[in-house]
C-alpha cells in the first residue's frame, strides 16, 4: 500500500471514528445515538483491517455493526413504549429518569480514571516484539495454520474456555431478571409478521446464505481469519432473523434441547481438557490429534455461542408484549 | 494499482462522511436508519477495495458486513411496528402508521 493515498485514508478514517464516537455521545436523539454506535462499529472494523487484524475486524463487523445494533434498537423501542405508557397512566410523571449531578461526576471520574490508566499502561509499555515469534515457532505443533486460532484454542485454551463460560453466566444473569410467573416461557416479545410480506420473505431468503457463511467462517478459521466466535455470531443473527420474521418461535427457556445446545461447547471443551489431564496436561492437545480436536471443540463452541448470543438479544422470558404486570397473561406457562 | 484502489477507498469514505451528516440532522428515525445502511453498503465497498490493495483474505469481512448490516434495518422495522414485535405490513393502512410515526419523531425533535 503506497504512502500518500494510505496516509490520507488513515487520517480520514481516524476523523470518522472520532466523529462517530463524539456524535454518539452528543446527539440529543436516543435513536440517533444508537445509529452512530452502529456506524462506529463499521468504521472500527475498517480500522482493524488497516492494522491487518482481520480476525478482530470480522468480530467487530459481526458484533459491533451487527448484533449489538439489533439489541440496542430493540432496547430504545421498548424504552419509548414503556415511557409513553407511564406517561399515559400518570401525566405528571417524570419524562426521563432523573440523574443527579453527583452520579454524573462519579461516572465521569470513573471513565477518566479507566481511560487514564489505559493511557499510562500504553505509554509505560516496555518495547517488545510481542508473542508473534513464539507463536510462529510453535505453530507446527498446534495443528492449525491460523496463528490466532492456535493461540485461542491451543496455547491459551484456558482463556477461551473461561470466556465461553462467561457468556453462559451472562445469559443466566439475564434470565434471572424474569418474573417468577414467566419462568419457562419463551424469551423476548412474541414476534410476528405478515405471511408473504417483505419481512417474512427476507427471513426465508437470507438464512441459507447466512448459514453457509457461518459454517464457512468456522471451517476456514483453522487456516485463515475466522473461527467459532465469528461464525457463531453470524449463525446467531440468522437464527434471530428466522425468529423475528415470525417463521419459528423462540424455544422455551425450559427446553432440554436448548439447554444442551447452550452447554455443548463448554462441556466439550472441559471434556477434552480432562482427557488431556489424564494424558499429562489439562487442556494439552497432542500434536497428532490437535487439528481434529480443535475442530470438534470449535463445532461445539459455535453451537453454544450462536444459541447464547441469540438468546441474549431476545431477552428474559416474558408474557404478552413485555411491558410488565399490567398486561393480561395470554399464554399459560408450562 | 494499489494506490489507485486506496484512493478509491478514500473517496468512498468521504461519502460515508456525508452519511454521518444525515444521521446527525435526521430529522426522522428512518432518515438516520437509511444513512446507517449507506454506511454499511459503503463499508462493504471500502473493505473490498482495501482487500484488493492489501490482502484478499479481507473479503470475508465484506461478506459479514453485507449480511449483518441488513439486520439493523430489520430491527428498525420491528421497532416501528405497532407493538414493537410485529411488522408494519400487517396493518391495512401502512401509510397511516408511517405518517403517525414520522410526525411523532418530528414533534420529539422539536420538543
Amino acid at each position: 500500500m503506497s504512502g500518500l493515498a494510505a496516509t490520507g485514508f488513515d487520517l480520514m478514517l481516524c476523523a470518522l471514528i472520532l466523529g462517530a464516537a463524539l456524535a454518539a455521545i452528543a446527539v440529543r436523539d436516543l435513536f440517533g445515538a444508537v445509529v452512530f454506535f452502529i456506524v462506529y462499529g463499521v468504521f472500527v472494523a475498517l480500522a482493524w483491517l488497516r492494522l491487518e487484524a482481520i480476525d478482530v475486524a470480522l468480530t467487530e463487523a459481526a458484533l459491533g455493526a451487527g448484533l449489538t445494533g439489533v439489541l440496542m434498537i430493540g432496547a430504545v423501542s421498548r424504552l419509548e413504549r414503556l415511557t409513553s405508557r407511564d406517561q399515559d397512566q400518570d401525566a405528571a410523571g417524570p419524562q426521563s429518569p432523573p440523574t443527579s449531578s453527583a452520579a454524573r461526576i462519579a461516572t465521569m471520574v470513573g471513565a477518566a480514571g479507566i481511560g487514564g490508566g489505559l493511557a499510562w499502561g500504553f505509554i509505560t509499555l516496555p518495547p517488545s516484539a510481542g508473542l508473534q515469534l513464539a507463536v510462529a515457532e510453535n505453530l507446527a505443533a498446534s495443528g492449525v495454520e491460523n496463528p490466532v486460532t492456535a493461540v485461542l484454542l491451543n496455547f491459551r485454551g484456558w482463556d477461551t474456555l473461561l470466556e465461553s463460560i462467561v457468556l453462559l453466566a451472562a445469559l443466566i444473569a439475564l434470565w434471572s431478571l424474569a418474573r417468577d410467573q414467566d419462568w419457562g416461557r419463551r424469551p423476548g416479545l412474541r414476534q410476528h409478521a405478515r405471511p408473504g410480506g417483505v419481512m417474512a420473505t427476507f427471513g426465508r431468503l437470507l438464512p441459507p446464505f447466512g448459514f453457509l457463511l457461518g459454517v464457512y467462517l468456522v471451517w476456514t478459521g483453522s487456516a485463515q481469519p475466522g473461527g467459532a466466535f465469528q461464525g457463531g455470531t453470524v449463525l446467531a443473527a440468522v437464527w434471530l432473523l428466522v425468529m423475528m420474521a415470525g417463521l419459528k418461535a423462540a424455544p422455551r427457556v425450559s427446553s432440554t434441547r436448548l439447554r444442551w445446545a447452550l452447554i455443548a461447547g463448554p462441556l466439550l471443551f472441559i471434556g477434552v481438557g480432562l482427557a488431556g489431564a489424564v494424558a499429562g496436561t489439562f487442556l494439552g492437545l497432542p500434536t497428532a490429534y490437535a487439528k481434529p480436536l480443535i475442530l470438534t471443540i470449535e463445532a461445539g463452541l459455535t453451537l453454544s455461542i450462536a444459541a447464547t448470543l441469540a438468546l441474549l438479544v431476545l431477552g428474559a422470558p416474558m408474557a404478552g408484549d413485555g411491558l410488565g404486570p399490567d398486561q393480561p397473561d395470554k399464554e399459560p406457562a408450562r | 494499482m494499489s494506490a489507485l484502489l486506496t484512493s478509491a477507498a478514500g473517496v468512498l469514505l468521504l461519502s460515508l462522511g456525508g452519511a454521518m451528516w444525515r444521521i446527525w440532522r435526521g430529522p426522522d428515525a428512518a432518515d438516520r436508519m437509511m444513512a446507517a445502511q449507506l454506511v454499511g453498503t459503503g463499508g462493504v465497498g471500502t473493505v473490498l477495495l482495501l482487500a484488493g490493495a492489501t490482502d484478499w483474505r479481507m473479503i470475508d469481512v465484506a461478506l459479514v458486513l453485507a449480511l449483518l448490516a441488513a439486520f439493523a434495518a430489520i430491527a428498525f422495522v420491528k421497532a416501528i411496528s405497532l407493538d414493537g414485535s410485529g411488522d408494519p405490513e400487517e396493518s391495512d393502512d401502512v401509510a397511516e402508521i408511517v405518517a403517525v410515526k414520522a410526525t411523532g419523531a418530528r414533534a420529539a425533535d422539536a420538543g
